[in-house]
């Protein structure tokens, strides 16, 4: 097979402005399940709430980009301190399965309701940017994606300073390293829980609100996703913030050189044939909570 | 006391298509049937051994098509089909099985589930075998001995048949020896490992005996519907299933038998608004998961050792 090689630069620059997204949903996934030692199975539709607070928020402003970015972060903000104060608040600590099918209930619970309230048709989303883009060379990429790709570098990096350099942050790494010696100096876990599970669904928020003007907007777009970010966590290790963000590169990688070279099946079954192959290889993950944890 | 009360429990269920000539109502039992059947399969592997699968779906899926493609493409009989949807499940249960089973039980519960749709994106995708999203209709009814299971109460009949078998095949193992062995894995894995027991073969076995469970009724119910297509592997029957396990409580055979008879009438009950079935759904798990975590069996068996305490003191 002959393989031009602008047309695999091209797949590679879409693969990883896809990683950076899927990394986005992946991370707030690893924060909660670092602090709580949960799986949020309704993240997937803090994602939706994302992206339609963008829909709605576009029109309202103008088109302006920015600030419906941040009325949709707000947005899931405020719906992640409305889920933990609650319902998981209410958890005892290792009660996982239980977690699992309340947050499970959360979500059908929403998908539902946003299906009743915005009906399923897939809506467009038109930005100040509209399809506009700009090209290097023969390589052509619109600005809603560099855009997106650049948020979530920023959110990345604004991440890694508030874990690593303030007292908000470092008292998250403490309880997910070791929650009897964090209690023992004095760190309140319901805190640091609110705070994880806000950063997350914030991050989560973003994700959909960079996605919204990227491809089309429905009720049931944070399912297709967050299946998909569940065997990320997996991947790169329950818990593991960089893992997580490496696994989701990898797989936005994987999934646009198949997607431009083979037909559309195995571009959706790659996330899951790749995930069974490294749980048999090394069922801790590819890398092993422990060592390189953040978080 | 209790034995006779299940033979005539069994027994009136059995005689149901004497007692009413409406075909809605034995469609309401016979679905009963065999969502009991795969929630008390699913009973066996989370309430039991204590591990959340979400590949219950995926094993429903395949034992549906399974059945449909052995009658239908590779021109075999209904009963044969029914064999290949439990030897297929029981393989390919062992297959993923033991990878997920080497992790913690938290990456398994998401590899179940990441199993769960890979089976239905297969489904979807795999058009030249499964025809996609056009489905296989037109599932001719099975017969034995000359005997064609055409109508609805006929069909029944079937359903109530195999429900009584696998319930049957489920009670004798929930309560022997390797039930009890289950059990305490859930409960101290490693006191069964120190008591010289190694627990691998043991959530193996379940995992598999499960599916091939599991996998027969889904196939038993496509024929039913005399139809399949990927919407067979909806998230909606999980969710079935899981509700009827947990409001009658895990790791209780008799209250999931009970939740899983009356839980199927649920759906019929809040067909008066397709919008809101599902929220419904939603909420009465949530409300079940907040109030009482243990299921209606769980929290009759607080209460009576409430009671037990207070007759002591």
């Amino acid at each position: 097979m002959e393989i031009d090689p602008l047309y695999l630069l091209q797949l590679t620059v879409n693969g990883i402005m896809l990683g950076l997204l899927y990394a986005l949903i992946a991370v707030g996934l690893a924060l909660i399940f670092g602090v709580l030692e949960i799986v949020n199975f309704a993240h997937g539709e803090f994602l939706m709430a994302g992206a339609f607070a963008m829909a709605f928020a576009l029109p309202a402003t103008g088109l302006s980009y920015w600030p419906s970015l941040f009325v949709a972060i707000f947005v899931t903000a405020v719906g992640g301190l409305i889920l933990y104060e609650l319902f998981l608040s209410r958890l005892q600590h290792g009660a996982f399965e239980r977690s699992i099918l309340i947050t499970l209930a959360i979500s059908i619970i929403i998908l539902h309701a946003a299906q009743f309230a915005f009906s399923a048709n897939p809506r467009m989303v038109d930005t100040q940017y509209g399809f506009d883009g700009f090209s290097v060379g023969a390589i052509r990429v619109t600005w809603t994606r560099v855009i997106g790709a650049g948020a979530a570098v920023a959110a990345f990096a604004l991440l890694y300073a508030v874990l690593n350099h303030t007292q908000f942050g470092r008292a998250m790494r403490a309880i997910a390293q070791n929650r009897e010696a964090a209690l023992m100096v004095g760190i309140k876990p319901r805190a640091v829980a609110r705070n994880a599970v806000v950063l997350a669904t914030a991050l989560c928020g973003l994700a959909g609100a960079a996605l919204a003007p990227v491809q089309l907007v429905t009720p049931a777009m944070g399912q297709a996703l967050i299946f998909k970010a569940f065997a990320l966590v997996i991947i790169g290790g329950l818990g593991n913030i960089p893992g997580a963000i490496a696994a989701a590169l990898i797989l936005g990688l994987i999934e646009s050189w198949i997607g431009g070279f083979f037909e559309i099946v195995w571009q959706e079954a790659a996330v899951f044939v790749l995930m069974i192959a490294v749980l048999c290889l090394r069922p801790e993950g590819l890398f092993k909570r422990g060592a390189m944890r953040v978080g | 006391m209790k034995l006779t009360a299940v033979i005539a429990a069994a027994a009136l269920a059995g005689a149901l298509p004497w007692l009413t000539s409406s075909n809605y109502i034995i469609g309401v039992a016979l679905s009963a049937c065999i969502f009991t059947v795969a929630a008390a399969a699913l009973n066996l592997v989370y309430g039991y051994t204590g591990l959340l699968s979400f590949a219950q779906l995926g094993f429903w899926g395949i034992g549906g098509y399974a059945t449909a493609l052995t009658v239908m493409t590779f021109g075999g009989n209904f009963w044969l089909g029914l064999l290949c949807a439990a030897l297929t499940n029981a393989v390919v249960a062992l297959a993923i099985g033991y990878p997920a089973l080497r992790t913690n039980r938290h990456a398994f519960v998401m590899t179940t589930l990441a199993f769960a749709l890979l089976v239905s994106l297969v489904a979807r995708d795999w058009v030249s075998l499964t025809r996609g999203p056009l489905g296989i209709p037109g599932l001719p009814p099975p017969t034995l001995f000359g005997y064609a299971f055409r109508t609805t109460p006929q069909f029944y009949l079937l359903a109530w048949a195999y429900a009584l078998l696998a319930l049957g095949f489920l009670y004798a193992l929930c309560t022997s020896r390797i039930g009890r062995t289950l059990v305490a894995i859930k409960q101290n894995e490693s006191l069964v490992r120190a008591q010289g027991i190694s627990p691998m073969p043991y959530k193996l076995a379940a995992f598999a005996i499960a599916a091939a469970i599991t996998g027969v009724a889904g196939g038993i119910y496509t024929f039913h519907l005399k139809i399949i297509d990927p919407l067979f592997l909806d998230f909606y029957y999980m969710q079935t299933f899981l509700i009827m396990v947990i409001i009658g409580g895990a790791g209780s055979f008799w209250g999931v038998v009970i939740a899983g008879v009356l839980m199927a009438a649920l759906p019929e009950v809040l067909r008066f608004s397709e919008d809101w079935r599902m929220i419904i759904y939603g909420a009465v798990l949530l409300a079940a998961m907040l109030a009482m975590p243990g299921g209606v069996a769980g929290w009759l068996h607080a209460w009576r050792v409430a009671r037990m305490r207070a007759a002591v003191r």
